[in-house]
């Protein structure tokens, strides 16, 4: 993979994907600000299912006390920016 | 199938001293293979004595004594677990309570019956903390019953547990 070419709207969209596989819903319903328990029936497992598939994605580790902070596509995108050392 | 010569990699009694599962729902009778965090080959036979079968009616078609998936997962699950904390060293084991988190993928090929030994063939994906991601299949004899896209495995806290 080109770091350049991926960008934050591709990286949005893949994240989207993943999360949207796990709540098993269509990521169409994502926003990224839709809130993962209140609006898509989230739960503590569904969310260690999402930081888990993340990890292995992009191949970075995550700790759990993140989990808390991951409550919506964006918040997911900034944890992972910070461990991932995305600069963009 | 010849009979079983040697001794199991882990004997029933074994599993007891790993898995918090005791009879009637501990249902993983012995481990053949073991890679410790790797892959785990473990056995269930299957048996017209299992609970599941209990107060039938008389005259019922062989599709009522199908094992019922519910516990072919659960017991892929418990092999799973006995993989997981097996090759986790006592110091790093997270304390609490084993739970079955979820499961996804599933497929189920063929049914098991009374007489069936599954054989369940378990693949750690990723250990994330106190959670264990699994895959894998589940045989009966040379028949595949089903394969499993995955299985999460938990260890919780049991203050935690309450209420949420």
């Amino acid at each position: 993979m080109t770091k350049a070419l991926t960008t934050e709207p591709q990286r949005l969209d893949d994240l989207r994907e993943i999360v949207a596989e796990v709540l098993e819903i269509e990521p169409e319903e994502i926003t990224e600000t839709s809130d993962f328990a209140e609006e898509h029936d989230a739960d503590s497992l569904r969310a260690i299912e999402i930081l888990a598939r993340i990890e292995k994605k992009y191949k970075v580790s995550i700790p759990q006390a993140e989990l808390p902070n991951m409550v919506n596509l964006r918040a997911v995108y900034t944890v992972l920016a910070q461990y991932a050392d995305w600069q963009d | 199938m010849t009979a079983q010569l040697t001794r199991p990699l882990l004997s029933h009694a074994d599993i007891t001293r790993v898995l918090p599962h005791r009879h009637p729902v501990l249902l993983v009778d012995s481990v053949l293979e073991l890679e410790p965090g790797v892959a785990i080959t473990a056995t269930k036979a299957v048996t017209g004595s299992e609970p599941c079968y209990a107060g039938l009616a008389d005259g019922l078609p062989d599709s009522a004594y199908a094992y019922p998936v519910s516990l072919i997962v659960e017991s892929f699950g418990q092999a799973g677990a006995v993989l997981w904390l097996v090759g986790t060293p006592d110091d790093e084991r997270p304390v609490g309570t084993l739970i079955f988190g979820a499961a996804r993928g599933v497929v189920v090929h063929d049914r098991a019956y009374p007489g069936d030994v599954l054989t369940h063939r378990v693949r750690i994906e990723t250990i994330t903390g106190p959670n264990a991601f699994m895959s894998g299949e589940v045989h009966a004899g040379d028949r595949l019953v089903a394969t499993i896209g995955q299985v999460l495995a938990v260890i919780r806290e049991t203050d935690a547990l309450d209420g949420n």
